[in-house]
């Protein structure tokens, strides 16, 4: 059996230390963090102490939820126009975080000594462990992306949090597995422990008890004391109730329920949108560990595991469900020296029934047992198996198309070399059309149309593993298929008069498949946000010449626009991003050119490669 | 996974609102409806509690839901002059009519103040519940309000329609907003499918028993069942379960003159599953019954409160599986399951019927067919799978609609002059336009399977406001009508069945003119330099065709005293050349409509020469002004 360290890539007297340090925070409540360093290693750690009031949970309705561009912390430092990393790259869609948490985490460092002791500790090459129990792990786990958003750094941060709260949604998750974060946090939850799971429930739901229970934590955390069992027993229901609501809706849609009913219903009640991120270890209570990554199922694994056994338990679990989250240091010392780890990797294969696993998954299924897994558990852990391998297999049934996708491309850099010995350049010879050459490379671009589009929706439903749109090989043949036939795409736009119909080709007409690919781009280069326009070129020579044609006399209107876009003409043509064809006599390019005032063209940046 | 979305249904507060509010409404409200708003919610429960219901409900009398001028469901009835009309229960419709002025005041005072709507009844009050919803979600397609969704939830509703409401529900897509809840022998929800008309009596002092129940909600349940005759519940229990059977057993449910439509949520007292494919439907209820009792049929229907308070606290419970055997797919697994939480597992005892079907022993039959209804409802196939497939099928079609837009170029361009649809139109023999025609039927197929999963649900629930396949269809409809207009006029079908527009017009344009009307992108006005590359109206030629034949009849016409039809003529005449002018003015056409021999151009030199004539007509004659007709 292999130990704890070995399967998160954490070491065990760390993780120990972590713990440690996590819990004496809540004994200094007025200090915004703890330091600490070990004596044993590099290690030095930072850790936060909870808060226990509503409104640092809870800033708003329904959840008290956020997104990210609101806070200046998680985007690269010293470059205003990159991007974050916490977002899908391609759909742009910004991660959700949890406003209270966040906002404390600001406060926290624009009012102490935290950002000057994480550089020291960065710059003397130490081993930095962000770590907390209870909402103080919220604080730890933002401070980390924060981190390794900012900082450059060789040694990644670690992150450890105890009984934390839910933080932040799918994306952020998301996010950290395409950036490969993932690893860097580890999070450990009781089985019964409620806080990991009161973010899943709505404020409007548990509003007067959740200020009772909170007030309850911090009393226990600073003494030990006897827990109210009628408040605790209805916030209990009352947080499990909404985790079945979550946990039962992402179940339907990872089995590919199709009954209309689900959204319809789904849109009558708050859902909560936060979501597990990083490797979670779950305390079975017995000294058992669970170790689980997936973040689909570590979300059903938060519901499914704080189940009764029969109706007559509630109380008593409704108590434990308080008092286990003050267990963390006494159960991580127990389950340290026991070692009797399960790693939960193989999800589409667990034993469905408590008693009949074969050998090899006796194991797993006694700590299924347990953690109180039924068969309706195990068959969404299943699922969520099942949807992590659909989403490999569509990158490789992507993977082979690449050979197709190379094959069209280089059909139109043929087209491209024969149009240009007509003197009129690709562009323009297709948005003219008249030959069955023409007709031939429009097959070829709907063909390769077909494969990226296909490509954008299973981005979309998020259907492909998080690393795909980080992947070089992928990048890399984005970008050439967008500078090879998006000014296709442009001149048939054109051609049909589209601009007229629908409007300006940037803002009405670009296609998804471009917009995401260059996304791409941009953020494995981490350049500055539309930085490489480079395959709209013509977009904007065409706007440009309607304007002259339907303003004929006003140039001063658009200088600026011309100015700028010869001066990138130049780069991009210096880089090899553009090819020369764009000054072919033939070309729309060069006719409009030669219409622009002398007085500017005289002195024009592109004047020389204009008459070369 | 049948079972899961029940779980998620009783993981909501909405089943135990429902609920509560049914049983204020029939205690409290009788014949009437109640009015609460919890947060930003609105529920309207009915009551199952109707003074005349009683005389209306024996009789199994479908009446076509259309009034004449189209009545609260006008939009249900576009679709359906060729099909069998939609029907709903007579008594049912004119109870729900009789509370239709009150409820459109109440409905409308809600507006602005709620952002849904759940509409909620038990017993007959479900079926009102059911006609509200119908007409609310009617109502939100004609105008933008502030409402976005209505849910259906009733309890023990008897069965509303027939076939054509089933479908035309679906093609709606309104199945999602439509939960029915049916206890496990409740005969209510299953009576219409049985043919009573020998024991109106029966059923008649069943309704009353019921109705005087539900006014007393603190009396215990199965002593008052003793009230009730041992003869009816009998004669009703065998006659439902026989008549459920033969259909549940048939292959096919059309036989049945009622149908189920929306979702269906059998609840016992193990759990829940919920199932929205009819033929499941059908058997999970002849299924269930078939383990009752006559009287346990009569009770059910007054047990929602048990059942929906036991599957509303499933969730906390931990629920394995305690039957030996479970099977190791995870398939094969969630199906056992699902039979567990029906109760349908073989320990459960079943009604042995005189008449059951030659198989000996029915016992072990129950728990076969139920796996077997349950695999059905569960079909395997994900619906983001089938859509990205589908995306690649588009890929692979692509280059046939291509061949058309290389097809219509040529034509616009050639020598002739004729244009795209004249050309297609004279010469669909040769072999150029014969390739043309072949891309065109496989084109059609392929969004004729569109459409058919669509509306069976295999899709995402959005498919249909994706902005790829808005487009594609548009694009495809702008691009391929002409010439299935071309094609339908070329074959003279319009002799036989009447004009395209009319009688020719295949459904799925329709459906893709909806796509594209309610697609979310503003309409922005922009003036065209040039001729769009396609006709933006598809149906360009079949007006064009008409035109045609209305010209010609004016000028067939030598009897001037049949002013009257003169007179509509050369007014429709007139308001086409009218329409068309303005098309071309806006360059809304594509360049084959102006083309100097196409059918088009040749129609409007014919009409001005005729124009010239006739003005030359007596005074009492109608006169044109710039192409209008004036009287």
């Amino acid at each position: 059996m292999d130990r704890l360290g070995e399967m998160t890539g954490f070491r065990e007297e760390q993780i120990k230390e972590a713990c440690s340090i996590a819990m004496t925070a809540h004994k200094s409540p007025e200090k915004p963090y703890l330091l600490e360093k070990s004596r044993t290693s590099s290690d030095v750690f930072f850790s936060f102490p909870g808060s226990w009031s509503v409104s640092n949970w809870f800033t708003r309705q329904p959840f008290g939820e956020i997104k990210i561009d609101r806070s200046e912390l998680m985007s690269p430092k010293g470059n205003d126009n990159v991007a974050t990393s916490l977002r899908s790259i391609g759909r742009d869609e910004l991660a959700t975080v949890n406003e209270g948490f966040l906002r404390r985490l600001e406060m926290i460092l624009s009012n102490s000594s935290l950002q000057s002791e994480v550089e020291k500790a960065n710059t003397e090459r130490k081993q930095i462990v962000f770590t907390g129990h209870s909402s103080g792990g919220a604080i730890a786990i933002l401070a980390t992306v924060w981190f390794l958003e900012q900082y450059k750094s060789r040694m990644s941060p670690l992150c450890v949090t105890f009984g934390s709260p839910l933080v932040a949604d799918f994306i952020f998750n998301h996010a950290l597995r395409r950036e490969n974060w993932s690893q860097y946090f580890l999070h450990f939850v009781m089985r019964y422990d409620i806080v990991p799971r009161i973010l899943l429930a709505p404020l409007s739901s548990m509003e007067p008890e959740l200020q009772q229970i909170l007030y309850l934590l911090n009393q226990k955390a600073m003494f030990p004391i006897q827990g109210y069992i009628a408040e605790a027993s209805k916030f209990f229901e009352t947080v499990m109730r909404n985790a079945s609501a979550v946990a039962s809706h992402a179940a339907c849609k990872l089995m590919g329920n199709t009954n209309p009913i689900l959204e319809t219903v789904a849109s009558f009640i708050e859902l909560s949108p936060y979501r597990p991120s990083g490797t979670f270890v779950f305390y079975t209570g017995n000294g058992k560990l669970v170790v689980i990554r997936n973040a689909d199922a570590i979300l059903q694994l938060l519901f499914y595991s704080s189940q009764l056994c029969s109706e007559n338990e509630l109380e008593a679990i409704a108590e434990k469900s308080l008092n286990n989250h003050f267990d963390y240091q006494s159960a991580l010392q127990e389950s340290l020296n026991m070692q009797n780890v399960v790693n939960l990797d193989h999800l589409e294969g667990l034993p469905l029934s408590s008693n009949g696993a074969a050998a090899e998954n006796v194991a797993t299924n006694m700590a299924l047992n347990d953690l109180g897994l039924s068969t309706r558990a195990r068959l969404c852990l299943r699922a969520a198996g099942e949807q992590e391998k659909q989403k490999l297999s569509n990158q490789q049934r992507m993977d082979k198309k690449k050979a197709d996708i190379e094959a069209g491309l280089a059909m139109l850099e043929d087209y491209k070399m024969k149009s240009a010995l007509c003197k009129v350049g690709y562009y323009d010879a297709f948005k003219i059309s008249k030959d069955e050459d023409d007709f031939k490379a429009n097959v070829k671009r709907l063909e390769l149309t077909g494969i990226w589009d296909e490509i954008v929706e299973m981005l979309n439903r998020y259907e492909l593993p998080e690393g795909f749109e980080s992947r070089k090989d992928w990048v890399e043949l984005a970008t050439k298929y967008r500078r090879i036939v998006e000014p296709l795409d442009i001149a048939n736009y054109h051609r049909h008069a589209k601009n007229e119909d629908t409007g300006p080709y940037m803002y009405k007409g670009r296609p998804r498949r471009y917009k995401y690919t260059q996304r791409w781009r941009e953020h494995a280069l981490r350049m500055p946000v539309g930085s490489s326009g480079e395959s709209c070129f013509w977009a904007e020579v065409e706007e440009l010449q309607l304007y002259r044609t339907t303003n004929p006399g006003a140039f001063e209107d658009i200088r600026e626009r011309i100015l700028n876009l010869e001066k990138k003409l130049q780069e991009w043509i210096r880089d090899k991003q553009i090819s020369n064809d764009v000054f072919l006599e033939g070309s729309t390019f060069t006719k409009w050119w030669i219409s622009l005032p002398h007085q500017h063209k005289s002195i024009s940046c592109i004047q020389g490669l204009m008459n070369s | 996974m049948s079972e899961t979305l029940a779980t998620f249904l009783a993981s909501t507060p909405l089943l135990e609102e429902a609920w509560r509010l049914c049983s204020i409404a029939n205690t409290t409200f009788p014949g009437g409806y109640l009015v609460e708003q919890i947060g930003s919610v609105a529920y309207v429960a009915f009551s199952g509690k109707q003074m005349d219901s009683g005389s209306e409900q024996r009789c199994r009398n479908l009446v076509p839901l259309d009034a004449e001028d189209g009545g609260p469901f006008a939009p249900l009835n576009r679709h359906s002059q060729a099909e069998e009309p939609i029907k709903v229960h007579n008594g049912m419709l004119n109870l729900f009519l009789s509370m239709y002025p009150g409820l459109q005041i109440q409905i409308a005072a809600l507006m602005g103040k709620v952002k849904s709507v759940v509409i909620t009844g038990h017993s007959i009050g479900g079926s009102t519940a059911s006609l509200s919803a119908l007409w609310i979600l009617c109502q939100l397609q004609s105008t933008s309000s502030p409402i976005s969704t209505v849910l259906c939830i009733t309890f023990g509703s008897p069965l509303l329609g027939n076939e054509a409401l089933h479908r035309s529900i679906l093609r709606q897509r309104w199945g999602g907003n439509f939960c029915h809840v049916v206890s496990k022998h409740d005969i209510m929800p299953r009576l219409l499918f049985a043919e009573m008309v020998n024991h109106n009596s029966k059923i008649q002092a069943l309704l009353h028993f019921w109705q005087w129940c539900m006014a007393s909600p603190h009396v215990i349940v199965t002593s008052l069942s003793s009230q009730l005759p041992d003869d009816i519940k009998d004669t009703v229990f065998h006659c439902v379960l026989k008549d459920l059977e033969l259909l549940a057993q048939a292959e096919d449910p059309s036989e049945s003159l009622f149908w189920p439509f929306g979702s269906y949520v059998f609840c016992c007292q193990e759990g829940a599953i919920c199932v929205e494919n009819t033929v499941s439907v059908i058997q999970m209820m002849y299924l269930t019954l078939a383990t009752g009792s006559p009287s346990s049929s009569i009770n059910d229907h007054l047990k929602y409160g048990d059942y929906v308070a036991k599957v509303s606290k499933q969730f906390l419970k931990a629920r394995n599986f305690h039957e030996e055997g479970l099977p190791d797919s995870s398939y094969e697994a969630g199906v056992a399951l699902a039979l567990q939480s029906s109760e349908l597992t073989d320990k459960e005892p079943v009604q042995d019927l005189g008449f059951s079907m030659q198989n000996s022993n029915p016992r072990k039959e129950v728990p076969i067919m139920a796996k077997y209804c349950l695999q059905m409802a569960q079909n395997g196939d994900k619906p983001n799978l089938t859509a990205a497939n589908l995306a690649i099928k588009l890929s692979k079609i692509v280059p046939f609609r291509a061949e058309i837009e290389w097809y219509k170029a040529c034509c616009d361009e050639a020598d002739d002059q004729m244009g795209y649809y004249d050309s297609f139109k004279l010469k669909g023999g040769s072999r150029r336009e014969t390739r043309v025609n072949l891309n065109r039927h496989k084109l059609a197929g392929f969004w004729n399977s569109v459409i058919l999963m669509l509306e069976n649900n295999k899709l995402p629930h959005d498919f249909d406001r994706r902005g790829k396949w808005v487009n594609a269809s548009q694009f495809y409809k702008l691009l391929v009508e002409p010439l299935d207009i071309a094609d339908y006029y070329r074959t003279g079908m319009h002799r036989e069945r009447g004009h395209y527009m009319e009688h020719g017009r295949e459904r799925r344009y329709e459906i893709f003119d909806k796509w594209w009307r309610d697609r979310s992108v503003p309409e922005k006005e922009n003036k065209r330099s040039k001729f769009a590359s396609l006709t933006q109206d598809s149906c360009f030629w079949a007006r064009v065709e008409e035109a045609w034949e209305w010209l010609d009849n004016v000028r067939s016409e030598s009897d001037v005293t049949k002013r009257r039809l003169l007179w509509d003529l050369l007014h429709k005449i007139g308001m086409f050349e009218k329409y068309a002018r303005e098309l071309i003015e806006n360059k809304e056409v594509s360049k084959d409509v102006v083309a100097k021999n196409s059918s088009f151009s040749r129609w409007m030199e014919e009409w001005k020469e005729l124009k010239s004539r006739v003005q030359q007509l007596p005074p009492w004659f109608p006169g044109f002004v710039d192409g209008e007709v004036v009287p």
